[in-house]
């Protein structure tokens, strides 16, 4: 094999997986760049939803963690939706501050894939998503 | 489209609207009825069933089974009876939609229509955490 192509080989798999991150509180935001850091993700944040938005614009995510309250209550489940549309093979995760059947119908709904709740610390959401990863979320690869 | 639920009068109602729609329709009246249909080789492009039937949750059978077809059809779980164990099973086994009974009809055709417009679109957007992609369907 010619030193081009293994060249081409390796960034293939070495490539960057990124992680999008939308939480309002920048001590949740600082503790989950951390975790997804230490796994090897590069996470990209956002407090906002049009910086989450224009995020989507210019990254290939492969996974998402998004408080279910952004700007005003429940506007994380509908970045989660879009997160979906356009990322299908993504995993998204979605922290609310309560598992009840509304916050489940509404993550089943949006395409989310699983809910955190919001006193589990970013440690233990990340160690939980990874536990869950299947190949065919990619990152496993 | 399979239609699964043990009160006749859904199962019929329902039937007569989406083949309104433009769906062929099969019903089935149990858990057991829509195993054997699912078993037997049906391709089904949605699964909508009810939760409690010849026993409480027992249509998570159905959703599950379904879920393992090939290729997995979209999935609707309808019923009066959510709770957070059955919501959550339904969730972990990627159940595409939960609708809580009584139905939105409207709000049903309209997250069937979505979710397979989006798997014709791109048969990837199905699997969420299946393990493999589905082929291309026609409704």
């Amino acid at each position: 094999m010619s030193a081009r192509k293994q060249v081409a080989g390796r960034q293939k798999y070495s490539r960057e997986r990124k992680a999008l991150v939308v939480h309002r509180d920048m001590h949740a935001l600082m503790n989950y760049q951390t975790q997804l850091s230490a796994a090897g993700l590069v996470p990209i944040i956002a407090r906002d939803l049009g910086t989450a938005l224009a995020a989507m614009t210019q990254h290939f995510f492969e996974m998402a963690i998004i408080s279910a309250q952004i700007n005003e209550g429940g506007d994380g489940w509908a970045l989660g939706g879009v997160f979906r549309m356009v990322f299908p093979r993504a995993y998204v995760a979605v922290i609310t501050p309560a598992t009840t059947v509304e916050t489940l119908q509404m993550a089943i709904n949006s395409g989310v894939t699983q809910v955190y709740e919001a006193n589990k610390a970013p440690n233990e959401v990340v160690d939980a998503i990874f536990q869950e990863l299947t190949p065919a979320h990619g990152l496993l690869q | 489209m399979l239609i699964v639920d043990d009160e006749e009068s859904i199962t019929r109602t329902m039937q007569m609207m989406f083949e309104e729609r433009g769906f062929t329709v099969q019903t089935a009246c149990s858990c057991a009825e829509a195993l054997r249909a699912l078993g037997n080789g049906h391709k089904y492009d949605a699964v909508i069933t009810d939760l409690n039937m010849e026993a409480e949750d027992i249509g998570l059978e159905v959703a599950r089974a379904a879920k393992r077809a090939t290729p997995a059809p979209v999935v609707v779980v309808c019923t009066g009876y959510a709770n957070v164990n059955n919501a959550r099973v339904a969730l972990d086994m990627h159940v595409d939609y939960l609708a809580t009974k009584p139905v939105d009809l409207d709000q049903l055709f309209s997250a069937v229509d979505r979710l397979l417009a989006r798997r014709r679109d791109d048969p990837a957007s199905m699997m969420r955490a299946s393990k493999s992609a589905l082929p291309r369907r026609e409704i």
